[in-house]
């Protein structure tokens, strides 16, 4: 089992009031699973997806990702486990605008202490599967929406994480765009990564083979989605 | 280590990015530092300068010479305790020569006195009159640059002879050759048999006497032409620095046992030696040094300031960053050492422009005495540019490693 989570809690304070945002919620991933999470706003969509990115700690209950308990992590063993485990995309890409595509991609191996010659090699291949070989030398603003987009997953790749979360990661992006995005996470679906989409549209959320909705934080309903449409597999370059 | 080693060339790269980015606001911060380090450098410069021009004045007296005086050179106490005490006499200066025969290299007695000095119509006032013996050219540096030094028959039959200072020459003979001229001081007439080399003034900083600005004579004469009450100095030269401590004593001894003295007796003379002087030189720059120090240390303090200031804009404005950093992996530690690195990376900037407006500095500097920007000193400033950065970097960097990343990625 990838993910193991037991009847989480969390609690906010925002001034003299207590938000209860997750409520005792269990939930089971295993490897290779394409998940959307989706839910209205309030539902805990956003905690959840934080939990699951181990950058927010429950109150209570039991996270176990790859059998480490995460609930009981520090700051800093946080931040290794997102290091090594996961791999980001967010709605609006999230680049470091000074830095340019190969930088931004390489980063997480910096933080992750590989030797110069692997994250070279790594790196290239990140941006290689995203189809941007040719501008890795470009800053983020050189770049057009899906291109950053696809740099945010070429970096979220880029140390062999056990998930992709990504956040609305089609958001800011036309349709056109987005559903070439959506192209990428098949094919990294398809090559065995497991993957957890947070979105509220159910477009998106149809690419999926599992949805999860939550709702007044617990989950809702969770269902596997057989049969679906056979996308047609293109890769658009640049 | 490994890690540590990419983290920190990561953080390199950022922070010359970052400053890069804004350059405007890193000269402007750089300033405070620039003007710190400069007025610290060049604190250091010109406290170093004058210690050593000092020392190399003092080498003037000679590390290896003893003098036998009165009165100790610097007096810390009270100086009535000093006045009773007997002249040093001539006789006492050949009883201890002939003690110390075996031990030393020369003994060599002085006398001085101002007056004026006279050539046909030109006249110099204040000018220092020493009596002295041929030994003096081995107890001192002082040697004729033409001419001869007094000789041993001059002192013998105390000839009236003299050796002229360089800036007596040059006043009194702008043009002509001074060698075998005559010139009067108090009534007495000279003949002039040698001129000295330019010494400069001694502890010129110090308002010492211009040593240039002397008529050397035979002791004997001195004596005899302005009185035979005076007290006199002796100068021993000692063969080695090594042995100035045992020939210390030694003298100590000898004096007291000319002098014919108890033991319960306290000396009445004085030793004197160079170092007595840097002792207290030491001690008397060692507090300014201290304040000047401590006085530019405040502009760097308030550069110091002016780098905190900035890197808490730059961690408030690089929040989103920080968050995305957070976010894929970097530990606390990963960006306090990002944001110490640019804090640092500001203030070696900055010490690297003060340490050129420095070096211009002291080249000025050096017109009034030899100062020089040495090793030491740009070390010192480049460890205290670091620490300034680090301890400016210190709070911001903090408060950046610290961050939610959650907070941090939503930040707008």
């Amino acid at each position: 089992m990838l993910i193991d989570i037991k009847n989480i809690t969390r609690r906010y304070q925002i001034g003299d009031e207590v938000v209860h945002a997750l409520r005792g919620l269990s939930l089971q991933i295993e490897k290779n699973e394409y998940i959307a999470l989706m839910g209205p706003s309030g539902s805990g969509k956003s905690t959840m997806m934080n939990m699951l990115g181990c950058l927010d700690t429950p109150t209570s209950g039991e996270y176990y990702f790859e059998d480490q308990d995460v609930a009981k992590m520090n700051d800093d063993e946080l931040a290794e486990i997102r290091n090594k485990k996961i791999g980001f995309v967010f709605q609006n890409f999230n680049l470091i605008p000074r830095s340019n595509v190969f930088h931004n991609v390489e980063l997480p191996m910096i933080y992750a202490g590989r030797d110069i010659a692997t994250r070279k090699k790594m790196t290239m291949e990140a941006i290689e599967k995203v189809g941007l070989g040719a501008r890795a030398k470009h800053k983020p603003n050189e770049l057009s929406g899906g291109q950053r987009q696809r740099v945010a997953i070429a970096r979220a790749l880029v140390n062999n994480p056990s998930i992709i979360l990504a956040d609305e990661p089609t958001g800011n992006l036309d349709s056109k765009t987005g559903e070439e995005i959506m192209n990428v996470f098949e094919d990294l679906y398809r090559a065995g990564n497991t993957i957890i989409v947070v979105t509220h549209e159910e477009d998106i959320a149809s690419h999926a083979r599992r949805v999860i909705r939550l709702r007044d934080g617990v989950v809702e309903t969770d269902e596997k989605i057989e049969g679906r449409k056979v996308f047609k597999k293109v890769l658009v370059d640049a | 280590m490994k890690r540590f080693l990419y983290e920190t060339y990561e953080a390199f790269k950022i922070a010359i990015q970052a400053i890069r980015a804004n350059k405007a606001r890193g000269i402007l911060t750089t300033l405070g530092i620039v003007i710190g380090i400069t007025a610290v450098s060049t604190t250091m410069t010109v406290m170093v300068g004058m210690r050593n021009s000092f020392q190399s004045q003092l080498s003037m007296l000679g590390t290896d010479v003893l003098y036998v005086s009165k009165q100790p050179w610097i007096q810390m106490d009270d100086w009535w305790k000093y006045r009773n005490r007997p002249q040093i006499t001539l006789e006492e200066n050949f009883k201890l020569e002939k003690a110390l025969s075996e031990k030393v290299i020369a003994v060599n007695p002085t006398v001085g006195t101002t007056r004026s000095v006279k050539y046909e119509s030109k006249s110099l006032d204040d000018i220092f009159i020493k009596g002295t013996t041929e030994k003096e050219t081995m107890t001192s540096s002082s040697l004729p640059e033409f001419g001869r030094f007094i000789g041993p028959l001059d002192v013998q039959n105390a000839k009236y002879v003299c050796v002229i200072g360089a800036e007596v020459q040059k006043q009194l003979f702008p043009t002509a050759d001074p060698i075998g001229k005559r010139i009067h001081i108090s009534g007495f007439n000279f003949k002039i048999v040698g001129v000295l080399e330019r010494q400069g003034k001694f502890l010129g900083g110090l308002g010492g006497p211009n040593l240039d600005n002397q008529v050397a004579i035979p002791i004997t004469t001195f004596l005899k032409s302005f009185g035979r009450s005076r007290g006199l100095g002796l100068a021993v030269k000692v063969d080695g620095v090594e042995k100035m401590d045992d020939l210390q004593e030694e003298i100590i001894g000898a004096m007291r046992k000319i002098r014919k003295m108890p033991p319960s007796r306290e000396d009445n003379f004085s030793i004197n030696r160079q170092d007595t002087f840097t002792k207290f030189y030491d001690g008397i720059m060692g507090v300014v040094g201290l304040i000047g120090v401590m006085i530019t240390g405040i502009s760097l303090f308030v550069g110091g300031i002016g780098v905190m200031n900035i890197m808490f804009v730059s961690v408030t404005e690089r929040t989103k960053e920080i968050g995305i950093r957070k976010a894929i992996g970097a530990k606390r530690r990963s960006i306090l050492t990002q944001f110490l690195f640019e804090a640092a990376m500001i203030c070696l900037i900055g010490c690297v422009i003060a340490l050129v407006i420095s070096y211009l500095l002291s080249l000025v500097i050096n017109i009034f005495f030899t100062a020089s920007l040495s090793i030491g000193i740009i070390i010192i400033a480049i460890l205290m540019a670091i620490t300034t950065g680090i301890i400016s970097g210190l709070l911001p960097a903090l408060k950046a490693s610290r961050l939610d990343p959650i907070d941090a990625l939503r930040y707008e």
